[in-house]
C-alpha cells in the first residue's frame, strides 16, 4: 500500500525511442536496407536493429519501469538504475550499427564492433532484468498481466543471448556450436524478440492498461490463462525446442510450426479477451488512444491471417519480411504510439498538477491533449503502414518508399502532439492557477 | 469462531513523544465480548503483553518494516480472523479513527477522477476527520500524494474482490489548516 511514484527516466527512454523510430523511417524512405538491399544485407540488419532495439525495446523498457510497479502494486526496485541502463543500451546499439556499417564497407576503421556491442547490450538488458526481476520477485504471487511480463523477460534473455552468439561469429569466432547456432538460429532470434520480448510483454501490459482506461473488469479467467500458457508454450517450443533441433539435426521448421500453432491459439484467446473487455467496459465513449489501439490489434489480426494465408500458399519464406514489417510497425509500433498518447499526458499531469489537486483548479488529463488534431496523424500512420506492407508483398519498391515517407510524416505529427502535451502547450490558462506550477522537463520526470 | 478486531494505532502519539497507555486501556475497556484489539506501535510493547494477558488476552506480535510492531490481542479461546480487513468497519470504531464524515463512491468515474475527488474532498475536511471512498482499483498513484499532504490511509479489497475501499484520515497539516 505504499503506492507507485513517477518513474524518473521513463520520458528519457520515450524520447530516445522516438528519435530511433524517426531515424529508421528516414532510412527506409531513403531506400536504405530491404527491399533495396537483400534481407540479410548489413544495411537491412542495421535498420532492423534501429527499430527493434532503438525504438521498440527502449519504448518497452521505459513503459515497464513505470508500469511493472503498477501491475504488482510495489515500487520499482531501483529508480536510478534505468539511467545507466539506458546508457549501456544506446552505446551498445551505436557500436552495433557501426559494426554493420563496417561489414557493409561504409566505414573503414577496424575494431571488434560486434563483441563490444554484444557486451554493452548484454549488460544493458541484464540491468533491465535485474531491476524488473527484483521488483517482480518481491511481489509474488504475481497477477496475470505480470506473468506475461515474466515470459517477455525470459524471451529477452534468449534474444540477447542469440544476438551475442551472432555477434561473436561476425567478429570471427569459429567454435562449431556457435557456428551452427549462428547459421540456423535467426528465426529463433526473431521469434524470441518480436513474439516473446515485445509481444508477450505488450499483451500483458495491455490487459491491465486497457481494462484501466476503459473502466472494464480485470481479467483472470480461463481464456486469459489460456493465452498465457499457450503463448509461453509456443515460445518455449520455438526457443528451447528450436535450439534442440539445431544441435541434434531435427527438422527446425516442424518445431517452429508446432510453436506457431500454440502462438495462434494464444493470439486468438487474447483477441477474444480484448473484445470482451471492450464489450464490458463502463466507459461508453473511449478516448482516442484506446480507439487507436484497436487499429494496432487489427494489424495483429491481419498479420496472423497473412501468416496463415502465406503458409497455405507455400509462399511464407518469400514474404516473411512483409509479415515482420506489419508486426513491428502495425501491431507493436501502433500500440506503442497509441499508448504514448495516454501515458505521456497522464505522467505529465500527475507530475505538474498532482501537488495542487483540490487546492486550486486543475485541468483534466484530457485537457493536455488535442485529440481532434492528433487523430489525422494516427489514421495516416496506420494507412501508411498497411500500404507499405502491401508494397512489400507485391514487391513495389518505390511504393514502399512512398508509404514509409507518409509513415515518417505521420510519426512527426504524433511526436509533435506528444511534445506539446508534455509542454502543457494545449492547456488553456486556468483561473486562479498558482504561479508556482513548474513546467515539466521534456526529458525526465521530477521526483515525486 | 472468528474474532473481530478493533484497531488502535498509537504510532503517531509515540512519535510525538506522547503516552498512549490511557488510549489503549480505554479501547480495551470498550471492547465488546468476543472482540479483540489490533495494536500498532513503534516498539514491541512487552509490559502491555503481560498486563493484557492478566486480563485474559492472548497475543500474536509481528514485526513490521522499520522496527514497528503489530500486535493482535484476542480474548482467550477465540480464533483470530485470517485475512481480516484493515479497512473494515472495525478500523473506524477506535478512538483514533472516527467514523468517516464523508463517503464517496468513485467506482464509475474515469481515472484519474477518483483521485481528484478524494484529494479535493480532503482539502475541505478538518484534521483528524476520516473520508471513506469506494473505488474499482487500488489507487496506486493516490498514495504518494496522500503521503505528501501528511494524511494517513488504510485500504483493502472488499469481500466481493472488485471494490477497493480506502479510508483517509486527514493529517494535522492537511485540510483547512493548510
Amino acid at each position: 500500500m505504499v503506492g507507485v511514484a513517477l518513474s524518473r527516466w521513463t520520458m528519457t527512454y520515450f524520447a530516445a525511442a522516438l528519435v530511433a523510430l524517426l531515424a529508421g523511417e528516414c532510412l527506409m524512405t531513403a531506400g536504405f536496407g530491404y527491399p533495396a538491399a537483400a534481407v540479410g544485407a548489413p544495411e537491412t540488419l542495421a535498420l532492423v536493429h534501429v527499430i527493434s532495439i532503438g525504438w521498440l525495446s527502449l519504448l518497452m523498457c521505459g513503459a515497464l519501469f513505470q508500469f511493472v510497479p503498477v501491475l504488482v502494486a510495489r515500487p520499482l526496485h531501483d529508480s536510478w538504475l534505468p539511467l545507466p541502463t539506458l546508457g549501456c543500451l544506446v552505446a551498445g546499439l551505436v557500436v552495433l550499427l557501426l559494426g554493420f556499417l563496417k561489414l557493409g564497407g561504409e566505414i573503414d576503421f577496424a575494431f571488434s564492433y560486434f563483441s563490444v556491442a554484444a557486451a554493452l547490450l548484454s549488460l544493458g538488458f541484464a540491468l533491465v532484468l535485474w531491476n524488473l526481476g527484483r521488483t517482480l520477485w518481491a511481489a509474488r504471487p504475481l497477477p496475470l498481466p505480470a506473468r506475461f511480463v515474466v515470459v517477455g523477460l525470459f524471451s529477452v534473455v534468449a534474444t540477447v543471448s542469440l544476438g551475442a552468439v551472432f555477434a561473436l561469429v561476425l567478429d570471427g569466432a569459429s567454435n562449431d556450436i556457435l557456428l551452427a547456432t549462428a547459421s540456423q538460429g535467426l528465426p529463433i532470434h526473431i521469434i524470441a524478440g518480436l513474439g516473446g520480448w515485445l509481444t508477450a510483454t505488450a499483451i500483458g501490459v495491455s490487459y491491465r492498461l486497457l481494462a484501466m482506461f476503459m473502466l472494464a473488469p480485470d481479467l483472470d479467467g480461463p481464456t486469459s490463462r489460456g493465452a498465457l500458457y499457450s503463448g509461453a508454450t509456443a515460445l518455449a517450443l520455438a526457443i528451447i525446442g528450436g535450439l534442440f533441433a539445431i544441435f541434434f539435426g531435427v527438422n527446425l521448421s516442424a518445431v517452429l510450426g508446432a510453436a506457431g500453432l500454440f502462438g495462434l491459439l494464444a493470439v486468438a484467446l487474447y483477441g477474444r479477451d480484448i473484445l470482451f473487455l471492450h464489450r464490458e467496459r463502463k466507459r461508453r465513449k473511449i478516448e482516442l488512444n484506446s480507439r487507436m489501439v484497436g487499429l494496432a490489434l487489427a494489424s495483429l489480426a491481419i498479420a496472423t491471417l497473412l501468416i496463415i494465408a502465406l503458409l497455405v500458399a507455400g509462399k511464407f519464406e518469400q514474404h516473411a519480411a512483409a509479415v515482420v514489417f506489419l508486426v513491428a510497425f502495425g501491431w507493436l509500433s501502433g500500440l506503442g504510439l497509441s499508448k504514448l498518447y495516454k501515458i505521456v499526458p497522464f505522467m505529465t499531469w500527475l507530475e505538474c498538477y498532482g501537488p495542487i489537486i483540490g487546492k486550486a483548479p486543475t485541468p483534466r488529463v484530457q485537457d493536455l491533449v488535442a485529440e481532434a488534431r492528433a487523430i489525422k496523424w494516427f489514421i495516416l500512420y496506420y494507412l501508411a503502414v498497411w500500404a507499405a506492407t502491401g508494397a512489400l508483398l507485391f514487391e513495389v519498391s518505390i511504393a514502399f518508399r512512398g508509404a514509409t515517407a507518409l509513415m515518417l510524416v505521420a510519426t512527426i505529427g504524433i511526436a509533435v502532439q506528444l511534445v506539446k502535451s508534455r509542454m502543457l502547450a494545449d492547456v488553456k490558462a486556468m483561473p486562479k492557477m498558482p504561479v508556482d506550477i513548474q513546467r515539466p522537463s521534456l526529458l525526465f520526470s521530477r521526483a515525486s | 469462531m472468528q474474532t473481530p478486531f478493533v484497531e488502535v494505532d498509537v504510532r503517531p502519539i509515540l512519535r510525538a513523544g506522547g503516552e498512549p497507555f490511557e488510549q489503549i486501556m480505554e479501547a480495551v475497556n470498550t471492547l465488546k465480548p468476543g472482540q479483540g484489539l489490533r495494536l500498532f506501535a513503534t516498539f514491541k510493547p512487552t509490559p502491555l503483553l503481560t498486563m493484557l494477558a492478566s486480563k485474559g488476552f492472548t497475543h500474536e506480535a509481528k514485526e513490521l518494516d522499520g522496527g514497528e510492531w503489530e500486535v493482535l490481542f484476542s480474548p482467550a479461546g477465540a480464533v483470530p480472523a485470517k485475512d481480516e480487513h484493515p479497512a473494515g468497519a472495525a478500523a473506524s470504531r477506535d478512538g483514533l479513527w472516527p467514523e468517516p464524515t464523508t463517503n464517496l463512491d468513485n467506482r464509475d468515474l474515469d481515472p484519474p477522477e477518483p483521485m481528484v475527488r478524494i484529494l479535493a474532498t480532503t482539502e475541505a475536511m478538518e484534521p483528524g476527520e476520516v473520508l471513506s471512498a469506494l473505488l474499482c482499483r487500488e489507487p496506486l498513484f493516490l498514495f504518494p500524494e496522500l503521503a505528501k499532504r501528511g494524511h494517513s490511509w488504510r485500504g483493502g479489497y472488499e469481500p466481493d474482490g472488485k471494490t477497493y475501499k480506502v479510508l483517509v484520515r486527514v493529517g494535522e497539516h492537511g485540510g483547512r489548516a493548510a
